[in-house]
């Protein structure tokens, strides 16, 4: 039986701006940043929430993606067709503000869903991500 | 499918006790039916004892014997399943399995040497330096040198390794 997700994937363009945005930005903990070689693992995760972490991967070529698909996923996430998650909130309108304050672009204000409200921002390389408040 | 599994099960008591009593388990498991079993399953039975015993001493003839083909018909089946050679697959598992001796013990070049079935210094420090890039010792060296976290060890999934590696 599974007992929880301990790691997630957001594909990056750049480890340092990404860093700088997850971090300074958006609010998150900062939990690993180690170089081993040319691999370079850099962790992010919401405070009080331990138990997941965010890996912040910039698409390179290996043994999972050659060139080619290296390539094409800067692209996609570049062009900002990735979606990365959602973060909830106990109050999307303040969060909202608040970050928006800070630099984070968002793709408008809350609006009104069925099940609270919600909005959507990017982060410094293209991915979005829902802010919810349920 | 029940005979499989009773071959497989002999198959893995036989790489514990090595190669020289693995032809015997054979002539066994074939009087059981093993010459059933699916090419594939022929192919990889003799890749997973190259795995494991890597360092027994064991050439084309005896592998291609071992998986009930004739030689050339078994090279080219191995080499079309897994993209590379038997020979040379043989001496990329030899030489991961030094790689990891030279960082995780302390025996001597020499020892690892022939640990990992090669009968010359001369060939394994030749081979091993085209695999590594540097001679055994000094490949040695630098891994003890290379600098470590001082911290608690990280904990990177595999996953995300390979996107690296």
């Amino acid at each position: 039986m599974l007992k929880h997700l301990s790691h997630a994937t957001v594909y990056v363009l750049n480890h340092d701006s990404a860093i700088e945005f997850y971090t300074q930005k958006l609010g998150l903990e900062l939990r690993t940043d180690a170089r081993m070689g040319d691999f370079r693992w850099v962790t992010v995760g919401v405070p009080g929430q331990p138990e997941l972490e965010i890996a912040l991967m910039e698409p390179k070529p290996g043994m999972v993606f050659d060139e080619e698909t290296a390539a094409a996923l800067r692209t996609l996430v570049k062009k900002g067709a990735l979606g990365g998650g959602a973060f909830d909130t106990d109050d999307c309108e303040a969060t909202y503000q608040e970050l928006k304050a800070r630099g984070v672009q968002f793709r408008g204000a809350p609006k009104k869903e069925v099940y609270g409200l919600a909005t959507v921002f990017t982060d410094d390389s293209g991915n979005f991500f829902s802010l919810t408040q349920r | 499918m029940s005979e499989p599994s009773r071959v497989d099960r002999s198959q893995l008591t036989l790489v514990e006790q090595g190669w020289s009593r693995f032809y015997g388990g054979l002539l066994a498991a074939r009087r059981r039916g093993a010459h059933d079993l699916s090419v594939l399953e022929r192919l990889r039975r003799v890749r997973a004892t190259l795995e494991t015993q890597p360092g027994e001493p064991i050439d084309l003839e005896a592998m291609a014997r071992a998986a009930y083909f004739s030689k050339f018909h078994f090279l080219r089946l191995f080499r079309q399943a897994y993209g590379e050679t038997p020979a040379r697959c043989l001496a990329r598992l030899r030489l991961e399995r030094a790689r990891r001796l030279l960082e995780t013990t302390d025996r001597s070049v020499t020892d690892i040497c022939f640990a990992v079935g090669y009968e010359s210094l001369a060939s394994f420090s030749h081979s091993f330096r085209q695999y590594a890039g540097t001679p055994p010792q000094r490949y040695r060296r630098r891994w003890i040198a290379l600098p470590r976290p001082a911290g608690p060890v990280l904990r990177v999934p595999s996953c995300f390794v390979a996107m690296y590696s």
